[in-house]
């Protein structure tokens, strides 16, 4: 598995649940709600793999003055590329690896302030989502929109498949939230409506 | 080149002259999974998403490959639509959106299937034997193999085994019934009126024959066994005399005329003399002539005063019986009594089969009939619609070849030689010999309650199974069973078979036409079967009558190329 070295920011603060990174510009589709991210471990080829479940972007002082003045277009272009205050973007911790295996489970330690934070490429999501062991860690993490977050990331891990066989892993990802939400069929059927959204 | 030859081992060699060996048959797919059960209440099994529900039946095969290597062969008693959530009952999901419908099927709801283990073959063993546990959860469920049908019922090409239908949707499967363990026992043959039990009794006459497993005595009440029935369509099939033109099958008829006019070939005609009936004779019509217990007994009193002829006598209107003016005078018999009695037995002047003097005896005749090994089937002609006539017949008869067996059981007791040959005595309508009111009282109780120890038993045709002596129902070994609504018949049916409360929907499934329900001593297991079709060219053929002619036309066939005339006769 050939890793992605496409950035999307730093390590604001951390824990083994989850973590804060910090970016400077939003460019398309990255940061992404529901996307799938890595943070390299402390040990050489270990890694942590989340979920990005909210994209705040504050405001600033200058910001402030800016709204009420109507200010020239480079200005609000300066703004947006050289921002005071950078964007936040949260994480879900849903797995660890080592290199060659990927585990659904929360990572032993939480990656370290100011690292990278990269982008998984399709060939990594495609094998984090071989299995959906971690559809159990959202579910159940109480500060997450865990139906959105799942259905975002089912989306996201569909789309990194090749058309052919994208229907065929939005069934059995759906049945394996038919055997986890069985209890709650109304819901359900909410989760299953968006995952075609 | 040597060596390599020399390095062959004895099955490389086999392989290199006859070609590798085919693989070993992989199982048909997989129904489901073993999720729950009782060895008592069956196992539940969850069907996987890609069995389709609608394609399997009560009463079906199924075998659990157990992980010890075990096979649990079951039969399928119940399916059931089942939901993860009861909710979803409720308010069931928009299914219009075939992604929505390929999620929640087999998942959130799917079928179950509820089966009932009963036979068990080990891995290392080659005979199935009852079960005695279950299968761990998640074990395997497959449809049986026509191999696995073979292993438990035997092979139809076996001596004494005789195909006699399908397993349900196993179609070119034979079902081979174990004739030497269905005559064993008392046989029954039981289903409401219309699903076939006539065609399916005769079916099971012509495998007794064929396999000479035993011989038959049938009371044909409605003319049927003998030279040709009918379908309910009015088609024509042949009788067992047809089938088995070789001499296998004689005809008796109680009415001459009837026979000739339905073309039936008769060996003989029975006629009873009233100085050979008996007392018991008339008993076992008691409730049928309305006799009192009082007069029954008098019954016994008149034989013994009036000796032999007492029957003739009391219908002779200018016999004065003087014998009984004392036992009048005494009050041994009330004069109310004796008339009553003389006015019952008037019904017998109906029947012409009943004559004052008859040279040859009948019993005689079947006896020797029955010894040289030929099936009897005695015709009861427009007799048949008189319940009265067929009771005292089948009574009369019965009774002595019973006492005839009894005799020469017991003169052989101790060596084999001298036994006579088995008997299977066919009765219909078999609640009016048996219902527990007189089931004591007659001979056909007796035969039922005393098994195979007078190499007698009997084979019933019942559409009330209800009516009979729960005692003597429990006696019946095998019961084939076609469709039963009523409650009550279904439980005696099922009455004093092991596990038989887990069977009671797949007989109360079964089609009007051409299933039953096998279950008993002559099947190791309980099989619902589609009966082969009685009275097709394939049907005759594989009973030895070539191309379905009867032989009358064989004969003129062979007499027409003997002669030269045939018009196929340049051929040969």
């Amino acid at each position: 598995m050939s890793a992605s070295d496409l950035q999307v920011g730093r390590v604001l603060r951390a824990s083994t649940r989850g973590f804060a990174l910090g970016c400077a510009v939003m460019q398309p589709e990255i940061p992404a709600f529901g996307s799938f991210v890595r943070a390299e471990g402390q040990v050489s080829g270990q890694a942590i793999y989340g979920l990005i479940y909210d994209v705040s972007v504050e405001d600033d002082p200058f910001v402030r003055q800016f709204i009420g003045a109507n200010p020239p277009e480079e200005v609000v272009r300066d703004q947006r590329e050289n921002r005071q205050i950078p964007i936040e973007v949260r994480v879900l911790a849903v797995g660890c690896g080592d290199g060659e295996t990927i585990r659904h489970c929360l990572p032993a330690q939480p990656p370290v302030t100011l690292d990278w934070l990269y982008q998984c490429n399709d060939e990594e999501v495609r094998t984090f989502t071989e299995r959906f062991d971690y559809f159990r860690l959202v579910l159940e993490a109480r500060e997450v929109p865990a139906d959105e977050l799942l259905a975002a990331s089912l989306r996201v891990a569909a789309a990194a498949r090749p058309e052919s066989e994208r229907e065929g892993f939005l069934i059995e990802a759906g049945r394996e939230l038919v055997r986890l939400m069985a209890g709650e069929p109304t819901r359900l059927e909410g989760l299953l409506r968006r995952l075609r959204a | 080149m040597d060596e390599t030859m020399n390095e062959r081992t004895p099955e490389q060699e086999l392989e290199a002259f006859f070609g590798p060996r085919p693989a070993e048959p992989e199982p048909i797919g997989q129904l489901g999974i073993v999720v729950g059960g009782s060895l008592s209440e069956g196992l539940v099994v969850k069907l996987d998403r890609s069995t389709v529900i609608e394609g399997l039946a009560v009463g079906r095969y199924v075998v659990v490959r157990g992980r010890t290597g075990r096979r649990f062969f079951s039969i399928v008693t119940d399916v059931q639509l089942d939901a993860l959530n009861p909710l979803i009952q409720k308010s069931p999901p928009d299914t219009s959106d075939p992604f929505m419908a390929h999620v929640y099927a087999g998942t959130a709801v799917f079928g179950q299937l509820e089966i009932s283990p009963m036979l068990v073959l080990d891995s290392d063993a080659s005979e199935p034997r009852p079960v005695k546990t279950v299968p761990s959860h998640f074990t395997s469920v497959y449809p049986a193999s026509e191999e696995e049908v073979a292993l438990i019922f035997g092979q139809e090409e076996n001596r004494g085994f005789f195909h006699i239908g399908e397993p349900l949707e196993m179609e070119g499967t034979h079902v081979a019934l174990d004739l030497e363990r269905f005559v064993e026992r008392s046989a029954g043959v039981f289903g409401k009126t219309g699903t076939g039990k006539t065609f399916l009794t005769r079916m099971l006459l012509a495998g007794l024959i064929k396999e000479d497993v035993a011989v038959n005595l049938v009371f044909d009440m409605h003319n049927e066994y003998g030279w040709k029935g009918q379908t309910e369509a009015r088609q024509e099939v042949k009788g067992l005399r047809q089938l088995f033109p070789g001499g296998e099958v004689s005809v008796f008829t109680l009415d001459e005329a009837s026979s000739r006019r339905r073309g039936s070939k008769v060996d003989a005609v029975v006629r009873i003399g009233y100085d050979r009936i008996e007392p018991e004779d008339v008993d076992s019509l008691s409730s049928l002539m309305a006799l009192s217990d009082v007069q029954v007994g008098a019954l016994y009193f008149l034989r013994r005063i009036l000796g032999r002829d007492w029957v003739g006598r009391l219908l002779d209107e200018n016999d004065p019986l003087a014998e009984l003016d004392v036992a009048l005078e005494r009050g041994t018999i009330h004069g109310g009594t004796l008339g009553a009695i003389q006015r019952k037995l008037g019904m017998f002047r109906r029947f012409d089969f009943l004559q004052e003097r008859v040279q040859e005896d009948p019993v005689r005749q079947i006896l020797d009939y029955l010894d040289r090994g030929r099936n009897v089937i005695l015709e009861f002609g427009r007799y048949g619609n008189s319940l009265e006539a067929y009771i005292l017949v089948a009574n009369y008869i019965t009774r002595r070849i019973h006492e005839h067996y009894v005799q020469r059981t017991e003169a052989a007791l101790g060596t084999r030689e001298g036994e006579p040959r088995p008997l299977v005595i066919t009765i219909e309508e078999a609640h009016k010999f048996l219902d527990p009111t007189i089931a004591r009282h007659t001979i056909f109780g007796t035969i039922a309650r005393e098994l195979r120890k007078y190499n007698v038993t009997l084979f019933i045709v019942d559409q009330r199974p209800s009516g009979i002596d729960p005692e003597v129902m429990s006696q019946i070994g095998t019961r084939v069973t076609c469709l039963l609504d009523d409650e009550a018949d279904i439980r005696a049916v099922f009455s004093g078979i092991s596990g038989g409360a887990t069977l009671r929907e797949v007989l109360a499934r079964l089609d009007t036409r051409q299933q039953a329900l096998l279950l008993g001593h002559a099947v190791p297991m309980p099989v619902v079967v589609k009966t082969r079709t009685y009275g097709t060219p394939a049907f005759y053929a594989a009973l030895g009558v070539p191309g379905g002619e009867d032989a009358e036309d064989v004969l003129e066939r062979g007499r027409s190329l003997l002669r030269g005339s045939a018009e196929d006769a340049e051929g040969i």
